[in-house]
């Protein structure tokens, strides 16, 4: 299946030389040139946004033209018929050239969103969204989270109910990202409150311009909104929208899970990645004087022990995932010691700091960084939180029993909530 | 890369029933209190049968010439039985030793014997104050009267098996600096004294050398070149060792976590518990690939190695001994008896994390590997 891979490099390369430039590299670091920016989250003012999702939008649809849309998608709509190798192939070869970012589009719709139509849409459905999506048109969102239902996600409370041959949806959805650029949502709804609460669940795909929509941004504690809250008061959705079954959807949302689990944690470029080099810490520590600062220059070494084991890991997953095994544990290590590390990177920091990262001198390179200071309690929290992620290493890979509970056998309506309401 | 993988799995398969068979906790314990603290049965069954010594020596040399990814399945298999064995100072330290003096002749006469198993040599670097730096050493090399030979006078500490070697390679300073010389076992003015140590599993002895015969190993002052590169390979090794000890603490941890009952259910359903493990995991996991990228590294001859490995050491000396203190954690009070294997690793770990100087060293080797 991946004999044909460094054909497919060199044919990927072709495509970049034709269509974009090569990156310039890191190049040699030298403190107070360049951009300072150390944000983990868009710090960009709308206008920015905007320009930068149609570039986006270009961008994809100019490897979707040239059969690099949907690498590993079935030809039938719009994808290559190539394996997840070939996949990361093309993303290794593409990081050495200067391209927008397509995350907005990626990260949720054609990394997670897309797969999940493909295994449980209807064929109607796949026709009309998913080449749509890959070519760039149609941006997705995954409407999971409640504010009531955070790490227990299957204890969600959104009804889904059956009217004149279509569902009406009511209720909210919270830590939705993209959804402000999104023309189509997956909801996962409460079908069936009398059963166990995985087996009362069913997935669907919402038109996010419909009736009843609302999209509000969330201001998270960096100050800026990069995720939303989403209202849903008497949408309706017709019934070939559903995914799976009804009350199926569990497994549905497993699908889309498995594939956040395969994104989280394998940022090794951008901003943040940038400034975590071991030149840029050691100029920063030379720019504030704590050069020869016994206890922090232990820190530091504490702290590029972390980054670069964890960059050793995924190099070996990656080249094991090349050569056709099946991924390991890595990635939830990955993901937890990616969340480690830049708690650890942005404490560090602020010891060399001083009270430069509580008040902005105006310095290059200073109160830049509390952006990331700002920003790294999420990462023990997004996709999966810490105590999750361990939950899941402990029973998945060393076998341990999970926690008796009698949350998954009793009705859902039953179960005891917070605040003591039914 | 997957023919490689399954030649290195049937390696690992190979030298893990060997050690069961050979080395199961019943023979360590044996082992570990009598004197010589290794089988010599063992030892001669390892070289004719596995051929181990030789592994990662060159063919010109006898060896089998494969690379540090070879050795280092072998040593985390090791590491995780807790062989007591004169190995890692025979093979990685003297042997690697000799390898980067770049000295052909003493390389064609030390070596082979090495590879077939038939001498135990080892590096007396350290002296009492534990420093591996080629600049602290003290111990002093003349020209014999005669001007044939050398003549060593010092006195070397914390040297793993010198009790036993055949072939004691010290680093003596002459009036060029630091070299490498050789003493044999039974030189006159040699004397070897065992030292009582934390690791049970793995002796040392200090040393006496009173105007020792030596022979010049490579040039006279090249040593710090010399401990620089031998120090980086050992800890890639040793660091092997410890992710395997690290990862059999993981699955004796993980097994009584399934398996134990207290309160009506396994304590591995209880997520204090439950989280312990899964720390512990996650810290194997990066020690495993931490020491198999540096050995990787070594074998490509890649710039990058002395920072790989100056970090797989760190790493892994971390993550031992965090697992084998979590292992006697997870284990309550049967964890802290004698009759329980926890301590032996928990008293290798230790003994592994301070060896080459522990933190109040390896955090400046890192940023010295890096320029910082």
């Amino acid at each position: 299946m991946t004999d044909d891979i460094p054909e497919f490099a060199r044919e990927a390369r072709g495509f970049l030389d034709a269509h974009a430039r090569r990156a310039a590299g890191p190049g040699q670091f030298r403190w107070g040139v360049g951009d300072d920016s150390v944000a983990y989250f868009s710090a960009d003012p709308p206008d920015v946004e905007e320009q930068k999702l149609r570039a986006a939008r270009d961008w994809q649809r100019t490897r979707y033209e040239n059969g690099f849309g949907w690498i590993s998608g079935p030809a039938e709509f719009g994808g290559r018929g190539l394996t997840p190798v070939h996949e990361l192939i093309y993303d290794s070869v593409e990081a050495g050239y200067d391209v927008p970012d397509t995350g907005t589009l990626s990260v949720v719709g054609l990394g997670m969103i897309g797969p999940t139509i493909l295994a449980h849409g209807q064929q109607a459905i796949k026709d009309r969204y998913l080449p749509a999506m890959y070519r760039g048109d149609v941006v997705a969102c995954q409407l999971f989270s409640e504010p009531e239902a955070g790490s227990d996600l299957a204890s969600l409370q959104t009804r889904a109910v059956l009217a004149d041959g279509e569902w009406v949806l009511e209720g909210q959805k919270v830590w939705t990202s993209v959804a402000q650029h999104s023309q189509l949502g997956m909801a996962l709804c409460r079908t069936d409150p009398d059963a166990p609460k995985h087996k009362g669940i069913t997935a669907f795909l919402v038109d996010m311009s419909a009736p009843g929509v609302e999209v509000r941004p969330l201001r998270q504690m960096t100050g800026g909104a990069d995720f939303n809250e989403v209202f849903l008061t008497g949408v309706r959705v017709p019934d070939d929208h559903r995914l799976g079954e009804v009350n199926g959807g569990w497994r549905v949302a497993l699908t889309t899970l498995m594939n956040e689990r395969a994104t989280v944690g394998s940022e090794g470029s951008g901003p943040v990645a940038a400034a975590l080099t071991p030149a840029r810490l050691s100029a920063l520590m030379r720019a504030t004087w704590t050069w020869d600062d016994r206890a922090l220059r232990r820190d530091l070494s504490q702290l590029l022990t972390g980054i670069m084991a964890t960059s050793h890991l995924n190099a070996r997953a990656f080249r094991r995932m090349q050569a056709g095994a099946a991924p390991g544990p890595e990635m939830s290590v990955a993901k937890l010691m990616y969340a480690q590390n830049l708690t650890r990177a942005a404490h560090f920091v602020s010891s060399l700091l001083g009270p430069r990262i509580i008040a902005d001198t105006g310095e290059w390179g200073t109160y830049a960084w509390a952006e990331l200071l700002l920003a790294t309690p999420a990462l023990r929290i997004l996709g999966g939180t810490e105590e999750i992620m361990k939950n899941i290493l402990a029973e998945r890979v060393l076998g341990l029993p999970k926690e008796p509970g009698i949350d998954t056998t009793s009705p859902f309506r039953d179960l005891p909530r917070s605040g003591g309401a039914q | 890369m997957s023919e490689l993988k399954e030649g290195l799995d049937e390696l690992r398969a190979a030298v893990r029933e060997f050690l069961a068979a050979k080395s199961p906790e019943s023979a360590v314990r044996a082992t570990m209190e009598t004197q010589p603290r290794y089988d010599p049965a063992v030892w001669q069954q390892m070289a004719q049968q596995l051929r181990l010594p030789g592994l990662a020596l060159p063919d010109d040399y006898g060896g089998d010439g494969f690379g540090l990814t070879e050795l280092g399945v072998v040593l985390e298999e090791m590491g995780a039985a807790l062989l007591c064995a004169p190995f890692f100072s025979t093979v990685v330290l003297a042997a690697q030793a000799l390898l980067a003096s770049g000295d052909e002749a003493a390389c064609a006469r030390y070596l082979p014997p090495i590879a077939a198993g038939q001498s135990i040599a080892t590096l007396a670097a350290s002296e009492g104050n534990a420093s591996w730096d080629p600049a602290m050493v003290s111990a002093r090399a003349e020209r014999s009267a005669d001007g044939s030979g050398w003549a060593v006078t010092g006195t070397k500490s914390f040297v793993i098996d010198g009790a036993i070697a055949d072939l004691v390679l010290v680093v003596a300073r002459s009036t060029a600096g630091p070299a490498l010389f050789a003493v044999h076992r039974g030189a006159p003015g040699l004397r070897a004294a065992p030292m009582t140590t934390l690791d049970l599993t793995r002796s040392m002895a200090v040393l006496t050398f009173d105007q020792a015969p030596a022979v010049l190993i490579g040039a006279e002052g090249q040593a710090g070149r010399l401990m620089s590169r031998v120090l980086d390979v050992a800890c890639v090794a040793l660091a092997a060792e410890q992710a395997g000890g690290a990862r059999r603490c993981l699955e004796l941890s993980a097994g009584y976590a399934r398996t134990r009952y207290q309160f009506g259910r396994p304590i591995g359903s209880f997520q204090a518990v439950k989280h312990k493990c899964a720390d512990m995991l996650v810290r194997v996991e990066l020690a495993e690939a931490t020491a198999r990228e540096a050995a990787r590294l070594a074998d490509e001859g890649a710039a990058e190695f002395p920072v790989a490995a100056a970090t797989a050491h760190i790493c892994c000396s971390q993550a031992y001994l965090f697992a084998a203190m979590e292992t006697i954690q997870v284990h309550g009070g049967i964890g802290f008896t004698w009759e329980h294997p926890a301590h032996l690793y928990f008293r290798r770990a230790k003994s592994s994390e301070l060896l080459f100087g522990g933190p109040a060293v390896y955090h400046e080797r890192l940023l010295d590997r890096l320029g910082i």
